[in-house]
């Protein structure tokens, strides 16, 4: 169970999520920039919902501010020449 | 070649009244019909690994099959990051696998071993030198 993977983009496994947050006491957001879940090609938008899950059901009332990850432009992933010209 | 297909369907009608194309997928040719996606006439060909992860080569096919993932993103006609659960196939298009790329900057099991400074670099081969 452990071994499945969470964030596909990166390849990270639930095992590497559950060790950083036992090991950190961190929050979703603190958890992506360790671990680049959710940094991935896609977004984020495959495992955004995954992690906040994972984090708040393994440290939720451990931590006090704990930030779930946040949601910006751009909606799908684009090409610096789509945006810049 | 139609062993994944479905030859009768009560909607679509009959495999049999489709229109064939052929499509090249990493140098080799396909057969697909009129309508089908990348990744749907890949699958009827019996193809699953539409690339493999960048940095550490695992295989990677559909996943979510609805756009969302980019999982599926293959280069077209020299076009990269293209969905092939969305895009339709044409007449002799070009398709080529997302590939493994270097690594070269990745940190070694033994970094911390690494000399950081020359004095450091000195002390670590001292022995080297001597013997």
């Amino acid at each position: 169970m452990d071994k499945v993977i969470i964030c596909r983009c990166e390849e990270v496994d639930l095992e590497e999520i559950k060790e950083t947050i036992s090991k950190y006491q961190c929050s979703a957001r603190e958890i992506k920039l360790r671990t680049r879940a959710g940094m991935g090609y896609c977004g984020g938008r495959t495992c955004r919902p995954a992690l906040n899950a994972i984090v708040a059901e393994i440290s939720g009332e451990k931590l006090r501010h704990e930030i779930p990850l946040k949601i910006q432009p751009p909606i799908r992933p684009v090409s610096l020449g789509k945006i810049g010209g | 070649m139609n062993k994944h297909r479905i030859l009768e369907h009560p909607v679509l009608g009959k495999l049999a009244n489709q229109k064939e194309m052929t499509f090249t997928f990493d140098g080799k040719k396909y057969i697909g019909y009129e309508g089908d996606t990348i990744a749907s006439a890949l699958l009827a060909n019996g193809i699953r690994k539409l690339r493999v992860h960048e940095e550490t080569g695992t295989p990677r096919g559909i996943y979510c099959n609805i756009g969302h993932c980019f999982e599926c993103r293959v280069t077209v006609d020299g076009k990269p990051g293209v969905r092939a659960c969305l895009t339709e196939i044409n007449r002799n298009m070009v398709i080529e696998s997302g590939k493994q790329h270097s690594t070269p900057f990745k940190p070694t099991d033994n970094e911390v071993d690494l000399p950081r400074t020359y004095s450091e670099f000195e002390n670590i081969y001292k022995e080297e030198k001597e013997g």
